[in-house]
């Protein structure tokens, strides 16, 4: 009897801020296309006499996140120095909160779609948040041949640590967590969340135990996992491993582990250091942070409906598919413009989906531009969807005009009028060209005749082309069937 | 003319450059050559003893002539325009060497800091010279404030005491304090943690003054512990240190802990009479309690009384004055000072000196070396002298997380018991309704060169009376109050509640007024006699 | 307290001798072990007040209130104009980067 296993997984993620400057001093946070050592100033290296001073928006930006995360905000909390050295950290020691931590509890949920693979349905894991505080990012350093190269640029960006509880239980589960996480940074505007450029990093605790156990086994840490399918891997990798060991008989040790994406590997680095030797204690360069609940309640001003209420409410409020929803709250504003376009419409709003869905996604992607850059704004779409809903402009037209709209930035009734786009529903106009195509096609007229009837379409199609596709099809039919069948 | 200069107050001296009867650049001229004579060498590393060094206060180890020459240019063109040339138009300071300086070495009298240029200036060095003041050099000081005696510098010889040669100017401002004591310079910008200010200003028979917590910036203050730091002045009148603080004072953007209430005029009623305010005293203040240092078991002693005698001849004063002194005033938590302060103030201390590794600025060791833990080894072994040593690996070891609890948590706990000592006494409601608390200042006088040193216990028991303010955050002020019997000057302490400057600086300036024709107030000290 | 001379034992005085990341002549040890000692004694007189359990802790003696409690920096971007004066102090350079000797790792297969 083979025993079945389950894992247990518990994420740590770093946030990288998009504050314009640093946590503690004023130098510009973002460092991505400078040269190394020049976004630096006396605070963020660490020169003797120097003193923190936080930024507020950093503080704002991490409460609106622990708001999302529906965890408990302390009105006081203190920061902390966590004392080590290594060259990438100037000061000694890492500003950061330990026992009074902006902010405790909380939780996201996360839905996990069915798979095929394990044949599971959709289900929605809810993963606890232990605690959510503010620190400094330390610098970088490369290795070169056998020397340390260190750039300070990065010293005292300023992130939020969370850490979950061990809630997931599968890599797949971890993966989910992870864009569920991006898109929340992404949707409250406080992280450009790229795991490439570093600006989410996760480390996962990983342990394995006996399907329906409560225990909690040895965990080992995987770090320097930089984007969602290699944190997948990483998991994937290491339960396996796990599993191996324990049948092997042999026991799971607490060792920190290195990813390496490129051979699709874990190392093992060192053992884990006893948090004893951080000797964590109260920063006294700064005083306790005291969020009054006057500042807290305008801070929560800014806190918009997160991207799951919004979806359950697009199919409720909208009767539009899960699906739909779901594509259409990925981005915060996207579902901002669906939203917009969908109540100036007032119709079915399955149709504003389609376009979105459709149409304006990819055209917006090929333009790399955000939705609110658009020259299709949400007024426009509905305009252009009632001219077709009235018969204005058929399909074609529309997705001709849809393209001219974005290029011009003019309105697309402006458009239909000057570039002549409308539907000629004018008997007579119709009534000549389709005189002028029967006359130049007698073989196909004599073949119809004869009674081959699915020549019509073949005759619609001649005169839309000859009407550049401005035809009313309708009058089109009826004024062929006319002329042929006399 | 020339010579007497340099005798002349800070309030005098301004007074002069802006009447136009004296320029600033003669003011420095006098001061130059002054100190050229006096002082001697500087101190410097690997500085070798030599006979001489008992002959000379040896207060600096950095002159900056430059750059007071160019603040001089400065102060002499805005008066010749006639534009405010600033509240201290042309006084000469010195500033402890703990303070960074713009292109200027700043050491804090440590091997490790010995080759570092600091490229920014700390916030209270900037206001000195925005308001005229001329740095003349940065002064020494026990390695990185870490002592009460000064002799820790690594900058040898070590600054004197200008009364007398063989004794010790206190510490950690000693080189502040003897500078101006032997009138190089008017004022000196001095830093207090435990008494590093009070302390040598009594040792010296100069006014030092530690402001409230938060009053003056810390930011380039080169931190030892940042919950206790105060910038402070030291000068030899009390309208002189309220002049400095007046340009020092206020909020700073660049220190968070720096408060926001409004600098009032230090000046303004600083010579209103004292009537009717209610002075203090506490038996807790007239013995201290340490461990023996043979049996390790705690001995409680009374002051000398030459160091009673000072306190109650000044209440003397008071009384006559109109003041209502209050006697008996318990401050029952005094004793805890010292214990307290060893925990936190090494905490702190052992973090603040974590980013002293080789890499970024200061020594490296110049050996070779085969990984980055040997470097950072050697270069803080080597750097790093005796008494910051001690400080990290106390700081380390009482905050270590299996102890952190049982001392660090502890240590801030009784800390509220003596911030509750000052809360309960100077509250208006209360009993006792102080408007000050008079105590000694030391508890004893400046004791001789090598007397103490090496004795890191017994050394920091020198700062019992003064620490207790520093825990609390209070302002506290040491005013001469006579000499010893061997003729050395003995400080007096004026201890108030928070932000109580102005009222300290009064209750300050009236014993000095009232003192003023007092025989004792005519000794000079030995480097001066003979001029 | 009798015993002063062994409160910290040696093994705890080495480890936090690496902590520190201090070379040491053995000298130096013995002076720095047999102070400390002597101050953790000073430091135990704290283990006996007598402390009221809701006694809060005191990390700046100073009461700030609300009026004197300095506000938060603005997210306002002021550039460093003497970079690289910053960088001038460092004691090895190249291509602006800050060079130190490798990182010891025990990485194991």
């Amino acid at each position: 009897m083979t025993i079945a296993y389950e894992a247990v997984i518990g994420l740590e993620t770093h946030i990288q801020l998009n504050t314009l400057t640093k946590i503690f001093c004023s130098c510009k946070a973002d460092s991505w296309e400078d040269e190394p050592n020049t976004n630096i100033c006396p605070v963020c290296t660490g020169l003797p006499g120097v003193l923190p001073v936080l930024n507020e928006k950093v503080v704002e930006k991490a409460v609106l996140l622990a708001a999302a995360m529906q965890a408990n905000i302390q009105d006081l909390s203190f920061f902390d120095r966590k004392n080590y050295f290594y060259p990438d950290l100037p000061k000694g020691y890492q500003i950061s909160q330990y026992d009074h931590s902006l902010a405790t509890g909380g939780f996201l949920d996360v839905p996990v779609p069915a798979s095929s693979d394990t044949g599971s349905d959709a289900y929605v894991r809810q993963v606890r948040i232990h605690k959510l505080h503010i620190e400094e990012d330390a610098g970088k350093t490369k290795k070169e041949k056998d020397r340390r190269y260190v750039d300070f640029n990065r010293c005292g960006v300023p992130l939020v640590e969370m850490v979950t509880e061990p809630d997931l239980r599968s890599a797949e589960e971890a993966g989910q967590y992870l864009i569920r996480l991006r898109q929340l940074l992404r949707w409250l505007g406080i992280s450009e969340a790229d795991m490439e450029k570093g600006n989410l990093r996760c480390d996962a605790n990983v342990s394995i135990r006996e399907k329906g156990s409560t225990v909690l086994n040895t965990k080992t840490e995987i770090k320097n996992v930089n984007s969602i399918d290699a944190v997948k891997d990483a998991i994937r990798k290491e339960i396996e491993r796990q599993i191996k060991e324990v049948e092997k008989g042999n026991t799971i040790k607490p060792w920190t582990l290195d990813w390496d994406d490129n051979a699709g590997v874990l190392r093992m680095m060192r053992s884990k250091e006893t948090e004893a030797d951080y000797r964590y204690f109260h920063e006294p360069d700064l005083l306790p942070l005291v969020i009054s609940p006057a500042w807290q309640a305008r801070i929560l001003e800014g806190l918009p409906e997160l991207p799951l209420a919004r979806r359950k409410r697009f199919m409720e409020e909208f009767k539009i598919p899960e699906y739909d929803a779901d594509i259409l709250t990925t981005e915060r504003d996207l579902a901002d413009y669906f939203e917009e376009t969908a109540r100036l419409y007032g119709g079915d709003a399955k149709k504003i989906s389609n376009w979105l869905m459709n149409d304006v996604l990819r055209m917006r992607n090929d333009l790399g531009k955000s939705m609110q850059e658009l020259n299709l704004t949400p007024a426009y779409l509905t305009e252009l969807v009632k001219l077709t809903d009235d018969g204005k402009i058929n399909s074609t037209i529309a997705k001709h005009l849809l393209q001219k709209v974005q290029e011009s930035g003019k309105a697309p009734y402006t458009l239909v009028e000057e570039l002549g786009l409308a539907v000629v529903s004018d008997d007579g106009a119709i009534r000549s060209v389709c005189e002028k195509i029967i006359a130049a096609n007698p073989a196909e007229v004599q073949s119809y005749r004869d009674g081959k009837q699915s020549l019509m379409g073949w005759f619609v199609g001649q005169v839309m082309r000859e009407m550049r596709g401005k035809a009313d099809p309708q009058i089109t039919q009826r004024v062929l069937k006319e002329i042929l069948d006399k | 003319m020339m010579t007497e200069l340099t005798d002349y107050s800070a309030f005098k001296l301004a007074d002069l450059v802006k009447t136009k009867q004296v320029s600033a650049r003669e003011i420095l001229q006098a001061h130059l050559q002054y100190i050229e004579k006096a002082d001697g060498r500087p101190g410097s590393l690997d500085g070798i003893p030599s006979a001489d060094d008992d002959k000379k206060i040896h207060a600096f180890i950095t002159h900056t002539e430059a750059i007071a020459l160019r603040q001089a240019k400065q102060v002499d063109e805005k008066i010749a325009k006639g534009e405010d040339a600033g509240l201290l138009a042309g006084v000469p300071f010195t500033v402890k060497d703990i303070f960074c300086v713009k292109d200027t070495p700043s050491t804090a009298a440590s091997r490790i800091l010995a080759n570092f240029t600091a490229p920014y200036t700390a916030t209270p060095v900037a206001r000195l010279a925005a308001a005229g003041g001329l740095m003349l050099g940065k002064v020494n000081l026990d390695e990185f404030t870490y002592g009460s005696s000064s002799e820790s510098s690594a900058f040898q010889p070590s600054p004197r005491n200008p009364w007398d040669l063989s004794k010790v100017p206190g510490g950690s401002s000693g080189g502040s304090a003897a500078a101006v004591a032997a009138h190089e310079g008017a004022l000196s910008l001095g830093t207090d943690t435990a008494g590093s200010i009070r302390q040598p200003a009594a040792f010296c028979g100069v006014v030092g003054m530690k402001p409230t917590y938060g009053r003056v910036s810390r930011y380039g203050l080169i931190a030892f512990g940042s919950s206790l730091d105060c910038p402070g002045p030291l000068a030899r009148t009390v309208k002189d240190a309220a002049l400095m603080l007046q340009v020092i004072a206020g909020a700073d953007k660049a220190d968070a802990t720096a408060a926001m209430k409004d600098v009032p005029d230090y000046l303004k009623d600083i010579e209103k009479d004292i009537a009717g305010m209610r002075i203090g005293l506490s038996p807790d203040y007239f013995r201290i309690t340490f461990p023996d240092p043979e049996s390790g078991e705690y001995v409680e002693q009374e002051l000398p009384t030459e160091i009673q005698d000072a306190v109650y001849r000044t209440a003397e004063v008071y009384k006559a004055l109109g003041a209502t002194i209050v006697e008996d005033v318990p401050m029952p938590n005094t004793r805890y000072g010292i214990p307290v302060y060893f925990v936190i103030s090494r905490v702190e201390a052992a973090s603040n000196l974590h980013r002293f590794d080789g890499v970024k600025y200061g020594y490296r060791t110049p050996e070779q070396v085969k990984d980055l833990t040997e470097m950072y080894r050697r270069s803080r072994g080597e750097g790093f002298g005796l008494q910051p040593k001690l400080r990290i690996l106390m700081g380390m070891y009482v905050s270590a997380a299996q102890y952190a609890e049982q001392y660090y948590q502890r240590a801030l706990k009784v800390r509220s018991l003596i911030r509750n000592d000052f809360e309960i006494v100077f509250d208006p409601g209360g009993l006792y309704k102080l408007d000050a608390l008079l105590t000694p200042t030391t508890p004893t006088t400046a004791f001789g060169m090598a007397a103490v040193y090496g004795d890191s216990v017994m050394m920091q028991y020198a700062d019992q009376l003064t620490v207790p303010a520093n825990h609390a955050g209070v302002p506290g002020i040491s005013i001469p109050a006579g000499f010893s019997d061997d003729g050395l000057p003995v400080g007096v302490q004026l201890l108030g509640a928070d932000f109580s400057e102005a009222k300290l600086l009064r209750i300050a300036r009236a014993f000095e007024m009232a003192t003023e024709t007092d025989e004792w107030r005519t000794k000079k000290p030995i480097v001066l006699e003979g001029e | 307290m009798n015993n002063k001379d062994n409160l910290i034992p040696r093994e705890v005085f080495d480890h936090l001798v690496d902590l520190a990341a201090f070379s040491l002549e053995e000298q130096e040890k013995s002076y720095l072990h047999e102070q400390m000692n002597n101050q953790l004694n000073s430091i135990r007189e704290l283990e006996a007040i007598p402390l009221p359990d809701d006694l809060p802790v005191t990390t700046h003696g100073v009461d700030y209130g609300q009026d004197g409690t300095p506000p938060l920096r603005k997210d306002e971007w002021v550039a460093c104009q003497n970079t690289a004066d910053i960088l001038a102090q460092a004691p090895c350079v190249e291509d602006d980067y800050i060079v130190v000797p490798d990182i010891p790792t025990t990485e194991l297969e």
